[in-house]
């Protein structure tokens, strides 16, 4: 399979006046075309510079990230659905941002939203959707721009649980429905066993690759995969290289 | 999508509730305002207060009853408006787009930081003298002191605006690959809108205090030289008439920034 994101030895060091920090070292993994691959680590050890990294939003000290030419999409934290805009603007927002607001790429952005239920709210603000709805809305503007990896920093952690497993569920359909790449970044061990084809763990501050593992279930379905006697081992395995 | 909803009696009666509760509380505003003037006005009559010094509601309807007959209160009235609006509308433009550079420019805004603490600390009053001598003593005298008042609170509160946009949406659009132009146009400044509108309300208390005070140096007409000409000459009726005046105008501009606002913000949140 073809190498879409490459890290080879990638240093990130911080500079403030307070010193320097350096939340990553030597850094080295890669994801690969259709894979779905989760990283975990404890929290605050570096996570979210890595997924900067790859999206080009910063450039590392040492070590180079390759990334073949392939387009990215970021899904953040919350949503971060703009309220002043309806849904449907909600959704142009990267085509206006990337200048490619034509009929056509309109008419695709459209038809996606339709497809995964969101025709009936296009014309409302986001005030007025839950939480899950809000969620799916943001991943259709991430995939309004048809990018190749899907770069997902803890998309579903500012959800109550209930609502949390029931969009992971969604998500991971709508990603793999798509024929997505994804990378997923959190600390949720389970969820990230219940979606990921790959799993790299790091370490504590500063952030190394301590181990890979790929997983092979014979359910793909996030919620069908919890319910797997081969899930808790897994947990396991995770959560002893975590808190070594 | 509107539809009727069928309420439960005990909505209803807490939608009565809330409805009386408002009733009351505009009755009683307005019955404050009534019992005030009609309090005034009889001390004025049986004279238990001197209404040579505090004036009366009566005396100051005839004041501006006759300010009207001879012609010359549309000519007050129209002066100090146009000096405040002149002063408020440059103020609020100027500070705008001044704020709009320092967001831009990270360097100029460190750079020009102590000049803008020192410059919102000084009393604009103190240049008074200096104005007259730079832009005589006409109007223009009197919308730049408005300007030189609202200017600095305005520049100030649109950069504190600007500066907090949420990070979070700041760096998904760059993850989408926006320039700083659109970062602008698409996050900082509809994000900033209530910072705007509450900016707007803040410069209309602003632009009054700099025209009347503007008009208390320095004068020929307007509401400011009513009120100094009144007391000069111990005529109260007439610094009292322009005050309830300045009142009414202050509210209707300020009450139009309020409709502003609710026309403007309606989906945020």
């Amino acid at each position: 399979m073809k190498e879409v994101l490459q890290f080879e030895n990638v240093s990130m060091h911080y500079h403030s006046k307070q010193g320097e920090t350096v939340a990553l070292q030597d850094v080295d993994f890669s994801v690969s075309d259709g894979e779905f691959v989760a990283i975990i680590g404890p929290s605050g050890c570096g996570k979210t510079t890595l997924l900067s990294l790859a999206a080009g939003l910063l450039t590392p000290t040492k070590g180079t990230v390759k990334t073949s030419g392939v387009s990215f999409g970021y899904m953040l934290q919350k949503d971060e659905l703009f309220p002043w805009r309806t849904i449907e603007k909600n959704i142009f927002l990267p085509l206006e941002i990337k200048r490619t607001n034509t009929p056509e790429q309109r008419e695709r952005a459209l038809s996606l939203a339709e497809k995964y239920g969101l025709k009936q709210f296009l014309k409302n603000y986001p005030s007025s959707l839950s939480g899950g709805m809000r969620q799916r809305a943001a991943l259709i503007r991430t995939l309004a721009v048809n990018p190749d990896v899907l770069l997902l920093d803890e998309p579903f952690s500012a959800l109550d649980y209930q609502t949390r497993l029931s969009v992971c569920d969604d998500v991971y359909k709508i990603i793999r429905n798509e024929k997505k790449t994804a990378l997923l970044i959190t600390h949720d061990i389970s969820e990230a066993i219940s979606v990921a084809d790959k799993i790299f763990v790091l370490s504590r501050r500063p952030a190394r690759v301590i181990s890979e593992h790929t997983l092979h279930f014979d359910e793909t379905e996030p919620l069908k995969r919890r319910e797997n006697k081969e899930f808790s081992r897994w947990f396991e395995i995770l959560w002893k290289e975590l808190n070594a | 999508m509107k539809h009727e909803t069928i309420y439960s009696k005990e909505h209803l009666l807490y939608l009565k509730g809330v409805q009386k509760k408002n009733v009351v509380v505009n009755i009683a505003r307005f019955a404050i305002l009534a019992l005030f003037l009609v309090l005034w006005e009889l001390s004025a009559q049986f004279a238990w207060i001197n209404p040579f010094i505090t004036s009366s509601p009566s005396r100051i309807v005839k004041t501006i009853a006759d300010l009207y007959t001879n012609g010359t209160l549309f000519y007050h009235v129209g002066t100090t408006l146009w000096e405040t609006l002149a002063g408020f509308f440059i103020a609020v433009v100027l500070g705008y787009s001044t704020a709009l550079l320092l967001w831009w420019s990270e360097l100029f805004r460190r750079i020009s930081e102590p000049y803008f603490v020192v410059l919102n600390a000084l009393p604009k009053i103190a240049l008074g003298p200096l104005i007259i001598i730079w832009c005589g003593t006409g109007s223009k005298a009197i919308v730049f002191m408005t300007v030189l008042i609202g200017l600095i609170v305005a520049i100030l509160n649109m950069l504190n605006g600007f500066m907090s946009t949420d990070e979070n949406k700041l760096l998904l659009l760059k993850s989408m690959g926006a320039t700083k132009l659109q970062l602008l146009t698409k996050l900082v400044i509809p994000s900033s809108l209530p910072n705007l509108i509450s900016m707007l309300k803040i410069n209309v208390g602003m632009a009054w205090i700099g025209s009347i005070m503007g008009e208390y140096i320095v004068s020929k007409a307007g509401i400011g030289y009513l009120i100094v000409y009144g007391g000069q000459v111990f005529k109260l009726d007439l610094v009292m008439s322009a005050v309830f005046i300045l009142c009414i105008l202050a509210a209707a501009m300020y009450a139009l920034v309020a409709l502003l606002e609710r026309l403007v913000i309606k989906n945020q949140k």
